[in-house]
């Protein structure tokens, strides 16, 4: 039997059949950064609304053969939730595997009673939960045998909580505030009991008195504090309207003060619930750019990606930096980007393709540089290095690609010197200012361009001009201007009788349409079976 | 052989100072900070003191007269507008490079006569977008074109009596002549606008329209002694 159990435990730990499963379910009922979870709290919170709505219309009308059914599909999707959750609460086979493997280091006796009291534990911690507790409740009111288990409706709307995220966030917050809410209730505890008491002392025995025991004194404590005063009782002596009058300014005081907790502790989580909304906006995106530093460079970075449409997200330690990207309408975080933790909820290992580091210091580059090479190996980085001396130690850091402000700036200028018509014709054309573009096309296995010579392409008649052919073929290297650029070469102006080959990239000269219509053709030649580049 | 002046002795003067050709131009720095100056004399620079905003002290280093080329590359944004404006006003047609530090600053050149300016961090950030959008074009380029090796731009116009007067643009083949793309025309007829060689292959060309080619060096200087000598012919 133990043994049994044992060998299932392993079964289940290796069965990726269980895990994809329970892992879906996870997704589906707890995992807050799931779309399918989304959808879920929607249904649900749909599907609860109206089961309150039966249940309320049914209190007074007659019950049909469609609310019958509807309950019982209520009672069904209730009881699977409710199994569901105990379910994915905890991994039962690994607290058996756990145990099963600490007694055979200990060298002690696998004692199958013990192990079902650790899951029983772990079960019961479950139900005992709210939230499990409101969950169970909420089945009750579908019972209409028992008048009673109506009252449990109240636990279905409770049952709303668990699907809405504003409440959770306003449940964070009190909770965040807990000890001073604590104190505001030991406080208001404590002057509710006084007046009471004293209330009860002034005006128990005085005439026309509407206080019959010290439970009206109470009721009448909590009223005045809260500064409601339903005035259906009222003070009749000086002693009483004393207690009143001292009430009523403490009461101002008390909401005053819970008041501004509330208030501080929201303004306290604001910045923590926009990064968050920021984050969770940021998971639906895929091949975005993380921007660190909204410095001019930056936001000179941000311009130009909005214009592509591209996606992108902005890390800046500076609030005012910040505040400026917000403006526009950019996803920002006010963090300090040299943190692992803030790469990583900006999304360095899910969906991030290029990390850009720009700002003014070169020590932060580095430093954002060198943290975003650790976390993942293969992301591309393009860093700003200010000062010539520290462009190898960026490269050090595991930067693919260094940009020097000034030497960039310097060589534009002395190119202008010379040349100004033709540096802005190349900068037009780079900076797609122009109808003439520059742009890379891919020679894929099986399309139109595989294995035909520049003399068959036909680039003329595209209305295109070759520029030259980037590759690493090794068959190539026989043909002439040839330039060896890191892993790559260039070949510029091949000859008629270059073939390309499958990987290899034109590097054409056009208007934009014939450069996409062509691309288009290339696209579409494509062998069907393999997946968009 | 020209004659460049450059204000201020800095990052951007240095890089600047490294990518001309001391064969083809005679550079001068002008400071007016002594240890900048003096710094700039150290690391082996032809270096002046003066006061830029005296007229007199600029007609002394040849503004208006020999000098060809002024970088206006001080640090501040106003230093390089009142340099741009004086040196504008002694000297119609002399070229100004001048460098921006803030945004705004850029109309405020232009006003005061400026040929070109240069804003180091807009230039950096759109090499890093082109590097994001199309990094292989990219990289290629910045190591051939703007790097080490011999491919270069070039622009070429046209003298009086060239082989390629009244020429189609049809008929030039520098591909294959020269091996040179020829990525534009600028017909000054038709204003300072680049024309895609492609689709202008009816155009005639005529005297003062510049090609824009790409190449090697070598190529580039026989196309160049080629059209020289048909016009001197």
């Amino acid at each position: 039997m133990k043994k049994l159990l044992i060998r299932y435990a392993y079964f289940l730990k290796n069965s990726k059949r269980y895990q994809r499963c329970k892992s879906f379910f996870y997704n589906l009922l707890e995992n807050q950064h799931s779309k399918n979870k989304s959808y879920f709290d929607f249904f649900m919170i749909f599907f609860v609304t109206l089961s309150v709505f039966f249940i309320i219309y049914d209190m007074d009308n007659e019950l049909s053969i469609a609310s019958h059914f509807f309950e019982a599909t209520v009672i069904i999707v209730f009881v699977i939730e409710y199994l569901l959750r105990a379910w994915i609460y905890s991994d039962s086979h690994q607290l058996i595997i756990d145990y099963h493997e600490k007694s055979q280091y200990l060298n002690t006796p696998f004692k199958l009673h013990e192990v079902l009291k650790i899951i029983l534990a772990k079960k019961l911690s479950y139900i005992f939960s709210i939230t499990a507790i409101i969950d169970l409740l909420a089945i009750f009111p579908s019972f209409r045998a028992v008048w009673f288990l109506r009252i449990f409706l109240i636990f279905r709307l409770f049952k709303l909580f668990r699907y809405s995220t504003s409440v959770k966030l306003f449940a964070g917050v009190l909770n965040s505030r807990r000890f001073e809410l604590f104190t505001l209730v030991g406080f208001v505890g404590f002057l509710v009991f006084i007046a009471s008491i004293a209330m009860y002392l002034f005006e128990h025995k005085a005439p026309n008195s509407q206080i019959k025991s010290l439970f009206d004194t109470f009721y009448w404590a909590v009223v005045t504090i809260s500064t409601v005063g339903y005035g259906d009782i009222t003070p009749q002596t000086v002693g009483g309207r004393f207690v009143a009058m001292t009430l009523i300014l403490s009461g101002l005081g008390v909401l005053s003060f819970f008041a501004s907790i509330i208030v501080a502790a929201f303004t306290e989580q604001m910045h923590i619930l926009r990064e968050n909304r920021t984050y969770s906006e940021l998971r639906l995106y895929k091949n975005f750019v993380i921007i660190c530093g909204f410095g001019r460079v930056g936001q000179e970075i941000a311009w130009q990606l909005q214009k592509d449409k591209q996606r992108f997200i902005v890390i800046d330690n500076s609030l005012e930096n910040i505040h400026l990207a917000k403006r526009h309408g950019f996803l920002a975080i006010h963090d300090d980007a040299s943190r692992n933790r803030v790469l990583l909820n900006a999304g360095i290992n899910r969906g991030a393709s290029t990390v850009v580091c720009t700002t003014g210091d070169d020590v932060a580059n580095v430093y954002v540089t060198l943290s975003s090479r650790y976390l993942n190996p293969t992301i591309r980085i393009i860093s700003r290095v200010n000062h010539h001396n520290n462009a190898k130690k960026m490269e050090q850091a595991g930067a693919d690609h260094i940009i020097q402000p000034f030497q960039i700036a310097g060589l534009l200028a002395a190119e202008y010197v010379g040349q100004p018509v033709a540096v802005e014709a190349i900068l037009g054309i780079l900076q797609e200012r122009k109808h003439i573009l520059m742009d890379t096309l891919v020679v894929y296995e099986g399309s139109i361009l595989e294995g035909k010579s520049i003399l068959e392409i036909g680039f003329e008649q595209r209305k295109l001009s070759l520029v030259g052919i980037i590759s690493t073929n090794e068959l190539h290297q026989k043909h002439r201007n040839r330039y060896h650029v890191k892993h790559q070469h260039f070949y510029f102006n091949p000859e008629k009788h270059f073939i390309c080959r499958k990987n290899d990239i034109l590097l054409v000269l056009g208007r934009e349409m014939s450069i996409e219509y062509f691309r288009e053709q290339i696209e579409k030649s494509r062998p069907k079976t393999r997946g968009a580049w | 052989m020209k004659n460049v002046v450059i204000f201020g002795y800095n990052r951007l003067a240095v890089e600047a100072m490294n990518r001309l050709d001391t064969d083809l131009y005679q550079i001068l720095v002008v400071e007016f900070d002594e240890k900048l100056a003096a710094k700039a004399i150290a690391e082996g620079f032809d270096c002046k003191i003066i006061d830029f905003r005296n007229d007199d002290e600029l007609r002394a280093i040849g503004i208006g007269t020999t000098v060809d080329v002024a970088f206006c590359f001080f640090s501040h944004d106003a230093d390089n507008v009142f340099l741009t404006i004086s040196a504008r006003a002694l000297d119609k047609n002399l070229t100004i490079i001048a460098v921006m530090e803030n945004h705004d600053a850029g109309e405020k050149l232009i006003a005061a006569g400026a040929n070109k300016i240069i804003n180091p961090y807009e230039i950096c950030g759109r090499k890093i977008h082109e590097l994001i959008k199309k990094p292989d074009m990219t990289n290629i380029l910045d190591h051939t074109v703007f790097g080490r090796y011999d491919l270069n731009m070039a622009e070429i116009a046209i003298p009086v009596g060239s082989y390629l007067q009244d020429s189609y643009v049809c008929n030039l083949n520098l591909n294959e002549q020269f091996n040179l793309i020829l990525i534009g025309i600028v017909d000054k007829e038709l204003g300072e606008d680049l024309h895609f060689s492609i689709n202008e292959k009816q155009h005639k060309l005529d005297v003062g329209d510049i090609l824009v080619v790409m190449g090697p060096a070598n190529e580039i200087q026989d196309f160049k002694k080629q059209i020289a000598n048909s016009s001197h012919n």
